[in-house]
């Protein structure tokens, strides 16, 4: 079948004129290739110099003052080191004990995962929905921002204090707001049962870091995307799940795989909204870190403490591997990028 | 020109670097000196309080004045920080020469080789008997003393006597026996519709905790007994912790924790605003009642005992000054503790601080010394020595309080029975130490 259009001769133009002029070229660059192609090794090679020249500062960072603490504390796994003994190599034993008679382990393995399980499904969604309010038009918005934002720029131990507050039993704002509705709110961090779920829910106040990646990652949606879904006659609902969620997915992947690694390591909280930071009633906010420092500056066991690290580096190692290869076929990377 | 200054700047990153690294090892083995040659004696304390550092550096500077050869340099360590500390720098073949430590860790210290062994300086027991015997039971370690205490606590009954006064109650009759402060804990309660007003008496508010209240019951043994065995499932302190329990349940769980989730300290101390008649805490807890608390009316009774055979047993705690492994002036160090704990700066530590002090004469000389109320209150603290116990964390298990307090809370909530919980912890624990 003939081509609907014919216009060739432009294309055929262009082609000899191009041909002509790599002709030209090339007749000039085999003189010069020989003469320059050390010149360009030598300019590569400033480049890559200039390179790990700007990773340097890291560089030295990680060499002076990680890797040799890295090995340190691999090699201190391996023995019963308390500061001040001699180093002596014991094998397995700490990560036997570990796994077979430490009880605590087990309960802040549990406690830990408990948090993260819930803590990053609950943030991300949280984070999400608040993305999305806040990319409304609706005036006054920016003030809305601002607010949200707002408590992720307040951290440390003072916001843990203000919340043992609002989680006062009978005074606390929190239980106080639940009464309007009738609700008689629980004992939240004097209770076992609830002393996670009130970590959790300290937490997704201040959900407005991640709120801040998913707006600006919202804002980068295209516009022609919902006008094609609106022709084709998409609900709002449709909108969100079929076009926005699917377009910002390497955000959440982002958020997901950072704020997993980060809930692992949940340790300030604990230590400071229980009493002598021992792990709150029936050890129920003995997260692993809190174990593991009790072990380390408590007890001065660095050995033990050691290998706990080194298993929890495993653990976290593991789940991030997972989430690499999970995430190839979730997150949407738009220009095709596959890698 | 900019890779210059980047190169530059790396240079000078790494120097910066290598320096850091190089500075530590720079002293030697020479003996640290002054300028007008006397040796410096390093002295680490966590006393840095507006109340307690002036105390400290007086004590401190007598002892300088009195030296021609030595000089004590006071440092003070943050709380959190100074075990640490004292443990790398032990590490680092660099210590300070005295430390004021833990006194119930003493035993761990000797034997992990942090801490040197005192006996080629205490050759006869006029010294060891200056200070009150169950105090220097923690700082022997295999027969040998690897510190010396320097001061303690004990805790007592501090009573409202104007709620007394209220609810019928004779303010000079403090409660004895456990019955007792039951029954007048109950006269004291104020309610106002559901709500406690004021609570009588609740075992686990102030500084008295289940383990004290269980070794108070058992004839003032310890999970750990004189003979070194586990002794946590015993009757006595199944008893004792019941008895908790039923003061759970009368006053409820939810009023408990509603009422301590609004505790504080100095005015908004339960015992000073009037919303607890009663607590037990340690004799210091004078001073905040004394500064806030307004002339409050109050009194100190030793703590009640089980019953009316036995005695008030009391908890106490403390501090001992030592000196760390491979201090460089071991010799003038010993001097300084010899005088640190020696009746003269002792009793300076007792009337300034109001706190106890180990040495049996200071105590006796600094109550002798205080007036009024002051002198009510330190007295009473010093004769509660004789009932008071120290419980030093056994060596082999020096986690045996994370194994214990767990299986406490779940029986105080109501999720486990007293018995069994303490049995399983005692089992959890024995087969820490055989291990």
């Amino acid at each position: 079948m003939p081509p609907l259009f014919k216009y060739e001769g432009g294309f055929e133009m262009e082609t000899v004129y191009a041909n002509k002029k790599k002709k030209k070229i090339s007749k000039k660059s085999q003189k010069v290739k020989a003469k320059n192609r050390h010149m360009i090794r030598s300019l590569r090679l400033r480049e890559e110099l200039s390179g790990y020249l700007f990773i340097a500062p890291w560089i030295i960072g990680f060499l002076f003052l990680m890797l040799g603490p890295l090995l340190f504390s691999l090699y201190t796994s391996f023995t019963n080191y308390n500061i001040t003994s001699e180093m002596e190599f014991i094998g397995l034993e700490n990560y036997k004990r570990m796994f077979t008679a430490d009880q605590l382990f087990w309960t802040s393995l549990w406690n830990t995962l408990y948090y993260v399980l819930f803590s990053v499904p609950v943030t991300t969604a949280g984070a999400i929905l608040l993305a999305v309010l806040l990319n409304q038009r609706v005036p006054g918005m920016k003030w809305y921002r601002t607010l949200y934002y707002l408590p992720a720029v307040l951290s440390g131990v003072a916001v843990y204090l203000l919340w043992m507050q609002l989680l006062s039993p009978s005074t606390g704002l929190v239980n106080t707001a639940l009464s309007w509705f009738g609700i008689k709110g629980p004992a939240w961090l004097f209770n076992p049962d609830w002393t996670k779920p009130a970590l959790i829910l300290m937490k997704l106040w201040s959900v407005g870091g991640g709120m801040l990646l998913y707006l600006a990652s919202l804002q980068g949606v295209p516009k022609t995307m919902y006008e094609a879904a609106d022709i084709d006659g998409a609900g709002s609902l449709q909108k969100f799940f079929y076009i926005t969620i699917p377009m910002i997915t390497p955000v959440i992947f982002f958020d997901v795989v950072t704020s997993l690694i980060g809930g692992f390591q949940i340790f300030q909280e604990a230590y400071v909204m229980t009493e002598n930071g021992d792990g709150g009633p029936i050890n129920s906010l003995l997260f692993y870190n809190l174990h593991m420092w009790n072990n380390a500056f408590e007890m001065f066991n660095m050995g033990y403490a050691s290998s706990m690290a080194w298993v929890l580096f495993v653990i976290v190692m593991i789940l991030t591997v997972l989430n690499l290869k999970l995430g190839k076929k979730w997150v949407y990377y738009d220009g095709g990028d596959e890698k | 020109m900019k890779k210059i200054l980047l190169w530059l700047t790396l240079f000078m990153l790494v120097m910066g670097l290598l320096a850091g690294c190089s500075n530590s090892n720079g002293e030697g083995a020479e003996p640290r000196k002054t300028k007008d040659g006397k040796i410096i004696v390093d002295f680490w304390t966590f006393w840095g309080s507006e109340t307690r550092r002036p105390i400290i550096e007086k004590i401190v500077d007598d002892y300088n004045a009195s030296q021609d050869k030595v000089f004590i340099k006071h440092t003070f360590l943050p709380w959190g920080d100074i075990w640490t500390k004292n443990l790398a720098a032990i590490a680092a073949g660099n210590p300070p020469d005295v430390i004021i430590n833990d006194i119930n860790s003493v035993s761990h210290r000797a034997k992990n080789n942090q801490a040197e062994n005192l006996s080629k300086y205490i050759n006869n027991a006029d010294f060891k008997n200056k200070f009150y015997p169950e105090l220097w039971k923690t700082v022997e370690y295999e027969g040998d003393p690897y510190a010396v205490p320097f001061n303690t606590d004990t805790r007592l009954l501090f009573y409202n006597k104007k709620a007394f006064k209220e609810a019928g109650l004779d303010p000079n009759k403090p409660p004895e026996t456990w019955e007792e402060l039951e029954a007048y804990a109950k006269k004291l309660d104020k309610k106002d519709g559901g709500k406690y007003e004021r609570i009588g008496f609740y075992p686990l508010w102030g500084s008295f905790g289940p383990e004290s209240w269980m070794m108070n019951a058992d004839n003032g043994e310890g999970y750990i007994d004189k003979d070194g065995d586990v002794a946590i499932a015993t009757k006595e302190k199944v008893k004792a912790l019941n008895w908790i329990k039923s003061w759970n349940d009368r006053i409820g769980n939810e009023n408990i924790n509603a009422y301590k989730a609004d505790f504080g300290s100095e005015q908004s101390n339960p015992f000073i605003a009037g919303k607890v008649a009663m607590m037990i805490d340690v004799g210091t807890f004078y001073t905040q009642i004394r500064d806030y608390g307004k002339d409050m009316d109050f009194g100190v009774a030793p703590i009640p005992a089980v019953s009316k055979n036995e005695k008030n047993w009391s908890q106490g705690g403390g501090f001992v000054a030592e000196i760390p492994k491979g201090s460089k002036n071991p010799d003038e160090a010993w001097k300084f503790i010899e005088y640190l704990t020696d009746t003269e700066a002792q009793t300076y530590w007792a009337t300034e601080n109001f706190d106890n002090v180990a040495n049996i004469k200071a105590a006796e000389k600094a109550q002798s010394l205080l007036e009024g109320k002051d002198k009510e209150v330190y007295g009473a603290t010093v004769k509660n020595m004789e009932v008071t116990k120290l419980h030093p964390v056994p060596v082999n298990a020096p986690d045996y309080q994370s194994k214990i307090n767990p299986t406490i809370d779940a029986v105080l909530l109501g999720e486990r029975k007293a018995e069994e919980a303490l049995k399983e912890a005692e089992k959890s624990v024995k087969q820490s130490i055989d291990q």
